[in-house]
């Protein structure tokens, strides 16, 4: 019986240490791993091509699409005439689409890559942090749809059709819409102007 | 003891859990797109210059960019060697790939290895190399691609070894000898 009870205190100890141990590893609470549907989308503080600090909470009240590519990615490459052209049909009803470059190439060679590719939407220079507290980012292109209210309405890892983009960009402008404040924050109202 | 034999299977299940999920955000570099052969020994003679051949696979439904791609923005296949001192490496060859096309996207075209590729490296001794066993160590830098997603630049280790055999020079090499001197030379 007293044997018994040793067993139970070791084990309990272990358990007890594997649960500190695995709250201590999610290094962000709110870090994305899978199944991200209906989670918060995980903040971040990143620094655009044009020399601006931008922040996902930003753009609250707005559906974004935010899109890790990367200057080597091909199929990256294709989206994102896609992109622009998306992001001027829904812009009046509340898309902000943000690219996010996940490249060791520095911002110059990024900056041409966008500059020859004809974007004109927001795009970041993105850190290996906010890729893994993505999820890790497996493969590129990722994009993520993101409602209204800043939760994950659907992740897409690889290219996909124009058609398929587009659906999620309607569900994206669709959820959360009830809740939605009305107003963006200033940031996302400045960029707007 | 059987209270014993549940706890441990629940603590176990707690383990699994909290690992699974870890799997489950394992970062891109733990992934292996390409894997090296195995490279049988190599023998190398002092003066002479061996080719090797180096074997890669790449994954099934994957490819990686050739080490010319069609555009300077993709990463090119690049393979590295260190080696000792008494050995050097000449020229490494790579195979010219194959032109691929997304098919989501005829007009980009890429030039790629897919399946089995080779590799040769040019390897030499100094003349007065130690004979015995090396170690070349080394990486191929790639960057691979499937159909539909890219994935972020990787390396795959690369390692064989080197015998460097005793010189044959009374053999094999032989240097050009002086002719007899002329006579007139010493008058």
């Amino acid at each position: 019986m007293k044997r018994n009870l040793i067993v139970v205190a070791i084990v309990a100890v272990a358990v007890g240490l594997m649960l500190w141990t695995a709250s201590r590893v999610s290094r962000n609470p709110q870090r994305l791993t899978s199944g991200a549907a209906g989670k918060p989308a995980p903040e971040f503080e990143l620094k655009s091509l044009d020399g601006r600090t931008v922040r996902l909470s930003d753009y609250r009240g707005k559906a974004v699409l935010l899109n890790f590519w990367a200057t080597w990615c091909g199929p990256c490459k294709i989206e994102m005439p896609w992109f622009e052209e998306l992001q001027n049909k829904y812009r009046s009803q509340g898309l902000e689409v943000i690219g996010i470059a996940m490249d060791d190439a520095g911002e110059d060679t990024v900056a041409k890559f966008v500059k020859d590719m004809g974007v004109t939407y927001t795009i970041l220079m993105g850190k290996e942090a906010v890729g893994v507290d993505y999820g890790g980012v497996l493969g590129l292109p990722t994009t993520f749809y993101i409602d209204r209210q800043g939760r994950v309405v659907d992740q897409v890892v690889g290219l996909v059709s124009h058609s398929d983009i587009e659906d999620n960009i309607k569900k994206a402008l669709a959820s959360g819409t009830a809740q939605a404040s009305a107003p963006a924050n200033s940031a996302a109202a400045e960029q707007q102007k | 003891m059987k209270q014993t034999v549940i706890l441990a299977i629940l603590v176990l299940t707690v383990a699994g859990l909290a690992a699974g999920e870890e799997l489950l955000t394992l970062p891109p570099a733990r992934v292996n797109y390409v894997t090296a052969m195995p490279v049988p020994q190599v023998k190398v003679a002092a003066g002479r210059p061996v080719r090797i051949r180096l074997k890669f696979r790449v994954a099934d439904g994957f490819h990686i960019n050739s080490s010319k791609p069609m555009s300077d923005l993709l990463i090119p296949t690049r393979l590295s060697l260190s080696v000792p001192t008494d050995l050097s490496v000449g020229k490494i060859t790579y195979p010219g790939g194959y032109r691929f096309v997304l098919p989501i996207a005829p007009q980009e075209k890429l030039r790629v290895y897919t399946g089995e590729f080779e590799i040769f490296a040019l390897v030499s001794t100094t003349r007065s190399a130690t004979p015995g066993r090396y170690k070349v160590r080394g990486e191929l830098k790639y960057q691979a691609c499937n159909d539909r997603a890219c994935f972020p630049p990787k390396k795959v280790p690369v390692d064989f070894e080197v015998r460097v055999l005793r010189s044959r020079l009374s053999t094999s090499y032989r240097p050009r000898r002086n002719p007899p001197q002329s006579p007139h030379i010493h008058r």
